[in-house]
């Protein structure tokens, strides 16, 4: 028999399995894009031709081409601002407690389950929670601040659960380092431990926050499906928001508020990609300086 | 256990405080993973401004028994420390002792170089700084890169990440680091097992510098290192302390079959 290192027999074999697989792979991955990109494409088509400044700075009407998304706009900024002034240190100050500071004792295992399935509860079920605790229970009303209290509570265990896997990728020998130059368990943390996972914590918090910008259901909970013709000063004011007045025009019989509707997913989208272009400098920059 | 108050605590130790106390001293310490002991009754001193190495095979309980003598330990789930360590008298593990303040006298070198990933000048600096340095920071961080002889290669990068040096200069700037807090003792845990030999001969080198003012205890599974560098010498076995004694002696006569049997390699 002579020598030969082309591959033959059972190595053939399992090299077209490998590259079946890769290909599968790579067909699934497509799918994905392809699908959303048909659905970017249908909606541009339709809401493309209603998208000028009028739209956005006009408030909603019963006549299709006076209505504007303004209140809708503002109110999005307002509750998703808001939210994230409540859940941002909430939930990477509970990261940094069950990572760092609570030990594994049996009450914060407790606490770890609880945090993962709470990630997992329907949005409406927050907004029922929201209503009693918040609208009702506290008196706040319909305002912006229950809606973003309502919402802080439905993004919180993302939060925190991506938070403290950032926390987790931070290497040991690094705490170890400052340890042993006597640093308390806090300095530790502050200097060291916390700039390193700034980056994932970050992301974790947009990708909560991008889930809490399309969240109808809590907030039609709260109250918030109303006709508002002015754009929050305050934080007790009344407010709607993008997906709301989407729903609201997608749910209308006439064709022209459905094309609106397709122009309101255009500008909610085009929020979300600004706030992720913004994590996505940040983070950029974090990695720039150290 | 017995429990004794305040008082009584306080005179025992204030008894045998004092700066003419051994800098380290174990007393029958028993360190246990839960509940199951890797060091197991161990009692040595060591020797003021010496190097004294602890040597012995994989999983004897060295780098236990080092992280006991800063209470790193404390930072393993599980593990229990029994018997007595002292600093120049003081009872390491009292409930009175804050173990952030242990750290600032004896300070430690890993064994894989862990420079916070932040300019060489911020690693020295910082543990300075925290705990409120008030003198020139410049000049501190020059004089302990100096000592770590690390100050000839960086001193025109000191702010580059310390990430950009090799693995030898990590290294030494994580003893100059320890060293900028000026503590007593430094314990190093194999600082050389993951350098390269020209790199190693550099650290050893350093230790011999160091030796003039700091105590250093140093755990290496490098016998040769151990014969090179240290004066005294500690082997442990299964957690057991075998032999203690001069470097020399040890070496070359030791009173303990098994302990000739380690450093002549027939083991470990």
């Amino acid at each position: 028999m002579i020598p030969t290192l082309k591959t033959t027999g059972g190595l053939a074999r399992r090299r077209r399995n490998a590259k079946l697989f890769a290909y599968f792979c790579m067909v699934l991955t497509w799918m994905c894009i392809v699908l959303l990109a048909v659905l970017l494409v249908h909606t541009t088509r339709d809401g493309i031709g209603w998208l000028d400044l009028q739209f956005l700075t006009e408030f909603p009407s019963r006549f299709p081409e006076r209505a504007g998304i303004k209140s809708a706009l503002w109110g999005t900024v307002w509750l998703i601002g808001m939210t994230a002034a409540f859940a941002i240190p909430i939930g990477t100050g509970a990261a940094i407690y069950l990572e760092e500071f609570g030990g594994r004792n049996r009450i914060n295992h407790v606490l770890d389950i609880v945090i993962a399935n709470l990630a997992g509860v329907p949005s409406i079920v927050y907004g029922i929670l929201g209503l009693a605790i918040f609208v009702r229970g506290l008196g706040l009303g319909r305002s912006v601040l229950a809606g973003a209290l309502t919402m802080t509570l439905l993004i919180l265990p993302i939060i925190i659960i991506a938070a403290r896997e950032a926390l987790k990728a931070v290497p040991m020998s690094i705490r170890h380092a400052a340890f042993a130059l006597g640093a308390t368990p806090w300095q530790t943390v502050r200097f060291h431990v916390l700039p390193s996972a700034l980056p994932g914590i970050l992301t974790g918090t947009i990708l909560a926050l991008s889930r809490a910008i399309g969240e109808t259901a809590p907030l039609i909970m709260i109250g918030a499906l109303t006709y508002v013709a002015f754009t929050p000063q305050g934080p007790m004011d009344q407010f709607t928001s993008l997906p709301i007045q989407i729903f609201n025009w997608i749910a209308r019989p006439q064709q022209e508020f459905h094309q609106l509707a397709a122009a309101g997913i255009l500008v909610l989208l085009a929020v979300l990609l600004l706030m992720n272009a913004t994590a996505v400098w940040i983070r950029h920059r974090a990695l720039r300086i150290k | 256990m017995t429990i004794v108050s305040n008082e009584e605590m306080a005179a025992t130790v204030d008894h045998t405080a004092s700066f003419e106390a051994p800098p380290l001293e174990a007393r029958d310490v028993i360190i246990a993973y839960n509940g199951k002991p890797a060091v197991n009754g161990v009692s040595l001193t060591v020797p003021e401004n010496k190097i004294t190495a602890i040597i012995g095979p994989s999983g004897c309980g060295k780098s236990t028994l080092l992280r006991s003598f800063n209470r790193m330990n404390d930072f393993v789930a599980g593990a229990e420390v029994t018997g007595k360590v002292l600093y120049r008298g003081l009872d390491l593990y009292d409930s009175s002792v804050d173990p952030v303040e242990v750290r600032r006298r004896i300070g430690m070198v890993f064994q894989k170089p862990n420079p916070f990933p932040k300019s060489i000048f911020k690693n020295v600096s910082w543990g300075p700084v925290i705990n409120g340095f008030k003198g020139d920071v410049s000049e501190l961080v020059e004089s302990s890169l100096r000592k770590a002889a690390l100050w000839d290669e960086v001193k025109d990068r000191l702010n580059e990440s310390a990430l950009s040096l090799s693995g030898g200069q990590q290294q030494r700037l994580c003893i100059a680091r320890a060293l900028a807090l000026q503590p007593e003792v430094i314990l190093m845990d194999e600082p050389a097992s993951a350098l390269d030999p020209v790199s190693t001969s550099r650290i050893e080198d350093l230790l011999f510098q160091l030796r003039e003012k700091y105590t250093i205890v140093i755990v290496t599974h490098n016998m040769q290192q151990a014969s090179r560098v240290s004066d005294f010498t500690v082997f442990l076995e299964n957690g057991r302390m075998v032999e203690f004694g001069e470097t020399d002696q040890v070496f070359t006569r030791p009173a303990h079959k098994r302990t000739e049997d380690y450093v002549s390699g027939r083991f470990g």
